[in-house]
C-alpha cells in the first residue's frame, strides 16, 4: 500500500515539475516609457511568465485591469509577473506611471 | 500628466485614508484616546521610505516575487489587525491593546500605499519638465483622498453611538475583505497559489476602469474578472469579519449600551 502511495507521490511530483518547466516565458522591455514589444501573443488556457525588463532610470508600474495585474518595476531592474490561463481575447496593459506612452496588449489565441 | 498624478495618488491615499478615518471615528465613539495616530503615521512613513529605497532588492527577492510577498503579507496583517480590533472593542478595559492594534494597522496601510507614492514621485520629479505637474497633481490627489477620509470620519462621528458603530464596523468588514481579495490576487500573480480562469466577467456590467469601478475597488476590492480562489478567500474573510462583528454588536446590546 505504502509503495503505491510513494509511487503516486512521485508521479504527482513529476507532473507538477513538468508543468512548471513548461511555463512559457515572454520578455517585455521598457525603454523611454514604451513597451517593446507592445503586443505579445500567448497561447490560450496557458499560464505564462512575463519578465518585464525596465531599461529606464525611472520606475514604472505594469498595470492591467483586464489581466488583474499590478506591479512596480524599479528603474534599471526587472520584475516577474505570471498571467493566465486565459480565454481567447485581447488584454490591454499599460505603465501606470507613464500611461500616455507606455501601452501594450496581450493577445491570447 | 497632471491628471494621471491626481488619479494615481488619489487611489493610493484613499485606501489608507479610509482605514484611518474609520478607526478615528470609532475611537471617538468608543471614547478611546486618539494618540495612536501620530506614531502610526510617522512609523508608517518611515517604513514606506525604507521600502521605497530598497524596492530593487525587495523586487528581486524570492526569485523575483518579493514585492508580491511583502505586499500580500502587509495586507494579511491589516486584515488580522481589523479582525482583532473588532474582537477586542467589546471590552473597554482593552483600550491599550486596541490602540496598539489600530497603530499597527494604520502604519501597515501607510507603508504599503506610501511606498508606491514615494517611488512614483521620486522617479518622476527626476525629469525636469514633469516636476511641477507631478507635484501639483500629487498634492491635489492627496487632498481629495484626505477629504474623502475626513468626510467618512464626520459621517460616522455625526451618527448616534449605535448607528456610528454599525457603519464603522460595516466599512471595516468591506475593507478587510478587500485586503484578502488583493492579497490573493498578488499571490496568484507571483504563482504562489495556482491560477485558474476567471469565475465570471462583469466588466461589461461594471468596468474596473470606470469611476464607480475604481471606487468599489478601493472600498471592497472589486474585480471584474476574479479567479475562483479569490472569490473563495473573499467569502471566507467576509464570514470571519461578519461573525466577529455580530458577536461584538450582540455584546454591546446585552450590556444595553446600544
Amino acid at each position: 500500500m505504502s509503495y503505491y502511495i510513494r509511487y503516486f507521490a512521485f508521479l504527482c511530483l513529476l507532473i507538477t515539475a513538468s508543468v512548471s518547466a513548461a511555463t512559457p516565458i515572454i520578455e517585455i522591455e521598457i525603454r523611454d516609457h514604451l513597451f517593446y514589444p507592445s503586443e505579445v501573443e500567448v497561447p490560450i488556457d496557458t499560464k505564462v511568465k512575463l519578465i518585464i525588463i525596465n531599461q529606464d532610470p525611472t520606475a514604472e508600474e505594469f498595470e492591467s485591469y483586464e489581466l488583474n495585474r499590478e506591479k512596480v518595476i524599479p528603474g534599471m531592474s526587472k520584475g516577474i509577473i505570471f498571467i493566465g490561463p486565459l480565454p481567447a481575447g485581447e488584454y490591454p496593459f499599460f505603465g501606470e506611471f507613464f500611461p500616455k506612452t507606455a501601452q501594450g496588449k496581450v493577445i491570447v489565441k | 500628466m497632471l491628471i494621471n498624478s491626481v488619479i494615481l495618488i488619489l487611489r493610493e491615499v484613499l485606501e489608507a485614508a479610509l482605514i484611518v478615518s474609520v478607526f478615528l471615528a470609532l475611537s471617538q465613539k468608543l471614547q478611546l484616546s486618539k494618540r495612536w495616530l501620530m506614531p502610526a503615521l510617522l512609523f508608517g512613513f518611515a517604513t514606506a521610505a525604507i521600502y521605497a529605497l530598497n524596492i530593487q532588492v525587495i523586487s528581486q527577492a524570492f526569485e523575483g516575487v518579493g514585492q508580491e510577498i511583502v505586499n500580500a503579507s502587509l495586507q494579511v496583517v491589516i486584515f488580522g489587525c481589523i479582525a482583532l480590533f473588532v474582537f477586542f472593542i467589546k471590552n473597554a478595559q482593552n483600550h491599550k491593546r486596541i490602540a496598539f492594534i489600530m497603530m499597527c494597522c494604520v502604519s501597515m496601510a501607510v507603508t504599503r500605499e506610501g511606498a508606491e507614492i514615494i517611488i512614483y514621485i521620486q522617479g518622476l520629479i527626476a525629469i525636469p519638465e514633469l516636476r511641477s505637474p507631478v507635484l501639483i497633481g500629487s498634492i491635489i490627489g492627496a487632498g481629495i483622498g484626505i477629504s474623502a477620509g475626513v468626510f467618512f470620519y464626520y459621517l460616522i462621528a455625526s451618527l448616534s453611538f449605535k448607528n456610528g458603530l454599525r457603519l464603522g464596523l460595516f466599512l471595516l468588514i468591506l475593507i478587510a475583505g478587500g485586503m484578502i481579495m488583493q492579497a490573493s490576487q498578488l499571490l496568484i500573480q507571483a504563482d504562489l497559489i495556482s491560477s485558474q480562469q476567471a469565475l465570471w466577467n462583469s466588466s461589461s456590467f461594471l468596468n474596473e476602469r470606470s469611476l464607480t469601478g475604481q471606487l468599489l475597488y478601493a472600498l471592497i476590492g472589486y474585480e471584474a474578472t476574479p479567479a475562483p480562489i479569490q472569490v473563495y478567500m473573499y467569502i471566507c474573510s467576509l464570514f470571519i469579519m461578519i461573525t466577529l462583528t455580530v458577536r461584538t454588536l450582540n455584546h454591546f446590546k446585552q450590556r444595553e449600551i446600544i
